[in-house]
């Protein structure tokens, strides 16, 4: 019989790539998705008809424990959050409520309706936000700066103390920033791939940054759902750091992205005091070792390919937008 | 024009002691009384001074208007479901007060009484099982149970808030901390009132669980001073509320029964329903920085407060010493 999988979030870019993974290996995928009234559904319209979609929320009990009864799981995948670090400031208890609370409601749905399924939290490298030392691993402490990182640690002590507590298989994966060209264009990578590829097809003008000085360990996501998925085939559960082990800056970003479309970035890039966050983590950069040596996991893109990636698909997706804005006029 | 405070947890054993603290320092003080059982609102009524407002810690709304009514100065958040044990069954109830709760309250404070400063009161359950001691303001946090994770929440909240916003928020790291209006849930309520009752030959034993528990135990009203104190500085910080020193909970027999002349170990039996399945690490939390910025240590030694319980336990029975004989 197949393996049967819950992805929460599986609207979003880890979601959908997890959801490919997944069945391609054969598994059943069940995805839990929030009733809303726009579509949010294109990361995984190429999938629809191999999906079971289940109408729920993390900040509604009622409709987790449905979610489960229905899938009967065995792994669960929480990868739903109100995932934007500078809107959890605007909305810090909405925020808690889901990526924090959410957790612990989506494991006592597990808990009592399916306890042997194998439970896979995201937790996120913005939980050491004001870093105790550099590069982070998983004994490192926690210093989250923002409610979004506050929130993430809760989930992820929650997470460790229903696997201690109940013997639940419950693993935190600690996943360094990773994009794609699914990422949103809220996210600083996608915003300039995006700013790229307008600006070389004269749709823009400019693209406002703030800190380009700010450096980050970006990775692949692809590349980072295939981690998940290794940790819950482990026979014990485990907290693990998902990263690429090196770190860039925006600004090389910005040049990757720009000179992948042949343009001199510093002709385009304005730095706006708007997107400097009100504090800035430091030097996010993680240690994957232990994923390396326990679950035999790396990464498999490299920084440039990953930004031609990005860029390139950019390229495709403005030249359409182009292509179905002339058609229209 | 006197000052203001807003205490959430104003019925509770801190809110109680805090509120006193706070009137006799002339300050006009408003309390948060919650949908708690009757008896928190009866103990928030019957203090003189008091002016009581209705508001729910998972509430928003009602929590917003409490700070635009009282338009305090300060406040201190002292509002918890604060029974390690409870949590094990309502994770979530728990998580909504302790620490979404004081998101709730931030988000007041900035949007009603931006100038306010904030105490959270922060507990040393989230050092879960460290391997410091004593633990300091820098001992990372390791929390184990439903109700210390989101005590953790709400503490590196506060720091996320003061660093990011530059908000007067401290938190004070408190430790054990007794007095005579702890319930008899908490096994040094429970032997006090025991050990009261035996002297007045109303019960001949008490049953308890681990006598080789230690704990570091303070005296309530002390602890109140230090968070009054933690808000009256230039810049906010967060500080370890402790004793300093550890005692088991033979020794908190010992002390009790002595007391009233009688020997413990006539009277104290050892039941193992009592015993947890695993122990909680020995915390023991170092108040220095508390002693060097604020100028704090605690006053009541571990003796004069179980000497305190005990007297004021021997007062309470002795009613039913009457009615019994009546």
């Amino acid at each position: 019989m197949a393996r049967r999988a819950l992805i929460t979030g599986i609207t979003g870019q880890d979601g959908s790539y997890l959801a490919e993974l997944l069945l391609s290996k054969g598994y059943e995928v069940y995805g839990l998705v929030r009733r809303t009234s726009t579509r949010s559904d294109e990361r995984i319209a190429h999938l629809a008809d191999r999906l079971k979609i289940v109408v729920g929320d993390l900040s509604d009990t009622p409709s987790l424990l449905a979610a489960v009864e229905e899938s009967q799981p065995d792994e669960v995948y929480n990868l739903a959050a109100q995932s934007f670090v500078g809107d959890s400031w605007r909305q810090p208890i909405y925020t808690g409520d889901v990526d924090g609370l959410g957790v612990t409601r989506l494991l006592e749905a597990i808990h009592r309706v399916k306890p042997d399924a194998r439970f896979y939290q995201a937790a996120t490298s913005e939980m050491y936000g004001k870093v105790h030392e550099v590069p982070q691993s998983e004994t490192t402490p926690f210093h989250p700066r923002s409610p979004y990182g506050v929130a993430k640690v809760y989930g992820y002590f929650i997470t460790l103390n229903y696997r201690e507590s109940f013997g639940m298989h419950a693993s935190n994966g600690i996943l360094f920033n990773h994009e794609s060209p699914r990422r949103g264009l809220e996210f600083v990578t996608r915003k300039i791939t995006y700013a790229a590829a307008r600006i070389k097809h004269g749709v823009q003008t400019e693209l406002r940054l703030g800190n380009l000085d700010s450096k980050r360990d970006w990775g692949f996501a692809g590349d980072f759902v295939e981690g998940m998925w290794r940790m819950l085939q482990q026979d014990e559960p485990g907290d693990y750091v998902l990263s690429t082990g090196e770190t860039h800056t925006v600004r090389e970003f910005v040049e990757e992205a720009f000179g992948r479309v042949g343009l001199d970035w510093q002709e385009y890039v304005v730095l706006d005091p708007r997107y400097v966050r009100p504090a800035e983590v430091d030097l996010l950069l993680g240690d994957p070792s232990l994923a390396k040596r326990e679950l035999g996991w790396e990464p498999k893109t490299t920084f440039k390919g990953l930004v031609d990636m990005m860029t390139d698909a950019d390229m495709v997706r403005v030249a359409q937008e182009a292509a179905f804005e002339n058609a229209g006029k | 024009m006197s000052r203001r405070a807003l205490i959430t947890g104003v019925a509770g054993q801190d809110g109680t002691y805090l509120c006193d603290l706070l009137l006799s320092r002339g300050y006009e003080v408003w309390g948060i009384v919650g949908p708690a059982p009757g008896d928190f609102r009866e103990r928030a009524a019957a203090i003189d001074g008091l002016h009581a407002l209705e508001a729910d810690m998972t509430d928003t709304d009602s929590l917003l208007a409490a700070v635009e009514t009282s338009r305090p100065d300060e406040i201190y958040n002292l509002a918890s479901v604060s029974s390690v044990a409870e949590s094990w069954t309502a994770s979530v109830v728990d998580a909504e007060v302790n620490a979404v709760g004081l998101v709730r309250l931030l988000e007041a404070l900035r949007l009603f009484a931006p100038a306010a400063r904030l105490f959270q009161a922060s507990s040393a359950d989230m050092f879960g099982e460290t391997l410091v001691q004593p633990q300091t303001e820098a001992t990372p946090l390791c929390p184990r149970s439903p109700y210390a994770i989101a005590k953790t929440y709400a503490h590196t909240m506060v720091r996320a808030y003061r660093e990011s916003y530059h908000v007067y928020a401290a938190c004070g790291i408190l430790y054990n901390h007794e007095s005579p209006l702890r319930s008899p849930q908490f096994v040094t309520a429970k032997i006090t009132r025991a050990a009261a009752r035996i002297k007045l030959g109303l019960e001949s034993e008490v049953r308890l669980g681990n006598l080789d528990a230690r704990r570091d135990w303070g005296f309530a009203g002390d602890y109140v001073e230090a968070m009054w104190l933690m808000l009256q500085q230039d810049l906010p910080d967060d500080f370890i509320v402790a004793s300093g020193e550890t005692h088991s909970v033979r020794e908190f027999c010992q002390a009790a029964f002595e007391h009233v002349g009688l020997d413990w170990e006539r009277h104290v039996v050892v039941d193992p329903k009592f015993f947890r399945p695993v122990d909680p690490t020995v915390l023991c939390g170092d108040p220095s920085k508390a002693h060097r910025v604020l100028g704090w240590a605690p006053k009541v030694g571990f003796r004069e407060l179980v000497g305190m319980m005990i007297d004021t336990d021997l007062v309470r029975e002795a009613p039913a010493l009457g009615s019994d004989r009546g």
